[in-house]
């Protein structure tokens, strides 16, 4: 179910490359041990990266402007308490960052690692978690708001955020209008992955995907273990919403998937291994999949965003309701979500930003790498999953009777 | 507990007081851990899924009553189940006796190390080995050099067995070992004097007195495999869909604790029967193997 694949093929030439200089300097904020938790936190969650030499490859953003002075900083620092929990996806922060905000804080992030979304909403629906800042993608939203599971954001705490900064594309979308209780960080798409060398003619859509899995390439597919993004990209196929939850279009797609799974390699949310082995020669895949098998293959791996629709979806930063750090979170938040440190983070987890302004500061190679930005014209027929779809029991049990099926 | 006992006067309610207070950590073990989440899990099972997932209280069957939608999975997971648990005790037998009976000194000491060693790295790591060795780079790339053509093996039923067989075949030779170490061997002597046959012996002595190291390894090997989760997902690529995967798909993907529940509390049940009716057999075996060696 991970959704997030850990960038396996990532060497520490390509990280030198990406890191940035830290804008902060660590001098006079090492505060106790909160400063060593948060280390230790860090070092868990990507050493490579913690131990990259500084390169100065954006110059832009090194420049060290915005962002509360040190100062101020150290002073606040005693009321913001010196931890904090960040329930996350794997990879997905730039550990120097997080270290950076440590530095001028003095507040430790304690980083939880989940594989899916359903599986963050587990730890924060049962109560006392302990986190309190969530990064949950689209479709969970809106549900988590019902059942008071995150907090409408106090936006009075967070002087530095710019709402222009934003791509108009994932502010105020369905899921959350007026950004009442989240504020998007990176988003992608689900997408085609196969080998050229393998695959011809070349995929372009999930029709031509779902019929050459069940025909021309048996034993050679894989479909994710998730329901929106399998039975979602299957419905497209059959020219159906990614969101429907028609009877008679659901019957129809579990009639489909029900046929095709015999012929499957695998319905697994581990995309990379098996492709990577060649195991699987087209694959149901996420854009962090997507970039690193293309990054390492660039000749024969293709990535591509189907022409005939599918998901788009968006992690976003919430507050979790029972925060208990609930200062020091938001201090995170207006800190995360300035450009400099999106730019970052971005270039770090290798998925398309939602700021703008932190995008134009990215470094081109992964700017103009159309795999992490894909053209904007090919995004227009994809969907955000929403929440009726991630919540309809019907559709989960046609997902749990296809997978049960022999 | 000693200064109690001398405050206490009294011995016998001393002692009384001592064993209550040595059984405490027990009792409060068995009543965190094991009555309070089977409490827990009775109490969901009757309620409802809430609109947005999770749990909302009520007192229903509903969940119960849906039951049946997860009859091939159990089914699933019966069959493969009992299969590999027999396919083990297959294999362990001839392991177990040879360990017991046919090697001496060191060498035995060092081969049944060598049975449990496989538990010192963990079993995440040892079935993704096994993902690695029967991947199309690994055993079938092998194969088709020797000219068997192109063979899946990672994701079918066979690589699901072979990695329950593997990861739990200990579990089963530990228990028929331990029950044929301790076996007299004059039985077998005398078996062999008064004329029976190696396959005689083996079924009229070697196998009724080994029966209840037999049992117990069953009931070792029958019960986690039951509940097996990881094996089917690695192993199987999920195509093969265990109890296991349907829980956790109740509460990692449809976000159903009631009917996860109602699933796990009829899951726990039908485990209890199994254990009671072990328990049951073994006492009959143990009485049997007395009386006989009685005569």
């Amino acid at each position: 179910m991970s959704k997030r694949p850990t960038p396996k093929g990532l060497d520490p030439a390509d990280i030198t490359a990406l890191a940035i200089e830290r804008r902060m300097t660590r001098r006079g904020f090492l505060v106790g041990t909160g400063a060593g938790l948060g280390a230790l936190a860090l070092a868990g969650c990507a050493p490579s990266a913690a131990s990259a030499p500084p390169a100065t490859t954006a110059p832009s953003a090194a420049a060290p402007s915005g962002g509360a002075s040190p100062s101020a900083s150290a002073s606040a620092s005693a009321a913001l308490g010196d931890s904090m929990t960040l329930a996350t996806w794997p990879n997905y922060h730039d550990p120097a960052v997080l270290e950076d905000f440590t530095s001028a804080t003095g507040v430790a992030i304690n980083v939880q690692v989940f594989g899916s979304t359903e599986e963050m909403e587990a730890k924060i629906r049962a109560g006392n978690s302990g986190i309190d800042v969530v990064v949950p993608s689209n479709y969970a939203i809106e549900g988590w708001v019902k059942d008071t599971l995150i907090e409408p954001l106090d936006y009075a705490k967070l002087p530095d955020f710019k709402k222009e900064d934003w791509n108009p594309l994932f502010m105020d979308q369905a899921f959350d209008k007026g950004n009442v209780v989240s504020i998007p960080k990176n988003w992608g798409t689900t997408g085609i992955a196969f080998w050229s060398s393998k695959v011809s003619p070349a995929l372009t859509s999930w029709k031509e995907f779902f019929q050459a899995a069940g025909s021309t390439y048996k034993g050679k597919a894989l479909i994710v273990d998730h329901q929106i993004s399998s039975f979602g990209s299957a419905a497209v196929a059959m020219g159906y919403s990614l969101n429907t939850i028609d009877p008679t279009e659901m019957a129809a797609v579990e009639q489909m998937l029900t046929a095709l799974k015999p012929q499957l390699f695998a319905i697994s949310s581990d995309v990379q291994p098996p492709l990577r082995a060649k195991d699987t020669w087209l694959s149901v895949a996420w854009t962090g999949d997507g970039v690193q098998v293309v990054r390492d293959n660039p000749d024969d791996a293709k990535y591509v965003v189907a022409s005939d629709g599918g998901e788009l979806w968006i992690d976003s930063y919430t507050v979790a309701a029972d925060a208990p750090h609930r200062d020091a979170a938001y201090a995170f938040l207006d800190y995360i979500t300035q450009p400099e440190q999106a730019a970052r983070e971005t270039m770090f987890c290798l998925f398309p930003h939602a700021n703008d302004k932190a995008t134009a500061m990215v470094d081109p190679a992964v700017k103009d790498n159309p795999v992490i930005y894909p053209a904007p014209d090919s995004l227009t027929k994809l969907e955000y999953a929403v929440n009726a779809t991630y919540n309809s029991p019907e559709r989960a049990e046609a997902w749990a009777r296809i997978k049960a099926s022999a | 507990m000693a200064a109690a006992g001398r405050a206490g006067g009294n011995g016998r309610r001393a002692k009384r007081g001592t064993a209550a207070l040595l059984a405490l950590p027990t009792a409060l073990w068995y009543l965190l851990f094991l009555i309070a989440p089977l409490v827990v899990l009775v109490v969901m099972s009757v309620g409802e899924r809430s609109p947005n997932g999770g749990y909302a209280p009520a007192l229903t069957l509903t969940q119960y009553a849906a039951l049946p939608t997860r009859f091939t999975p159990l089914v699933n997971t019966l069959g493969l189940a009992a299969l590999n648990t027999a396919i083990c005790a297959i294999v362990a037998f001839p392991v177990a006796y040879t360990l017991a009976l046919k090697v001496r000194g060191t060498w035995k000491l060092v081969l049944v190390a060598l049975v449990v060693v496989p538990f010192w790295t963990s079993f995440l790591i040892r079935t993704y080995a096994w993902m690695t060795l029967l991947g199309g780079n690994g055993i079938p790339r092998i194969l088709s050099w020797i000219g068997f053509g192109d063979i899946q093996l990672l994701n079918t039923p066979f690589a699901v067995s072979l990695g329950i067989v593997y990861n739990y075949l200990p579990l089963m030779v530990l228990p028929i070992y331990v029950s044929l170490e301790r076996l007299d061997r004059s039985f077998i002597e005398a078996s062999r004097d008064l004329g029976a046959g190696p396959i005689a012996t083996l079924r009229q002595i070697v196998l009724p007195l080994a029966a209840p190291g037999i049992l117990s390894g069953i009931v070792l090997v029958f019960i986690p495999v039951m509940g097996e989760y990881l094996i089917p997902v690695l192993l199987g690529g999920g195509k093969t869909y265990f109890l296991g995967n349907a829980l956790a798909d109740l509460f990692l993907q449809s976000r159903n604790w009631p009917f996860g529940s109602a699933l796990a509390a009829v899951f726990v049940a039908g485990m209890i029967v199994l254990v009671a009716g072990y328990l049951a057999v073994s006492r009959r075996l143990v009485r049997a193997g007395r009386e006989s060696s009685l005569i």
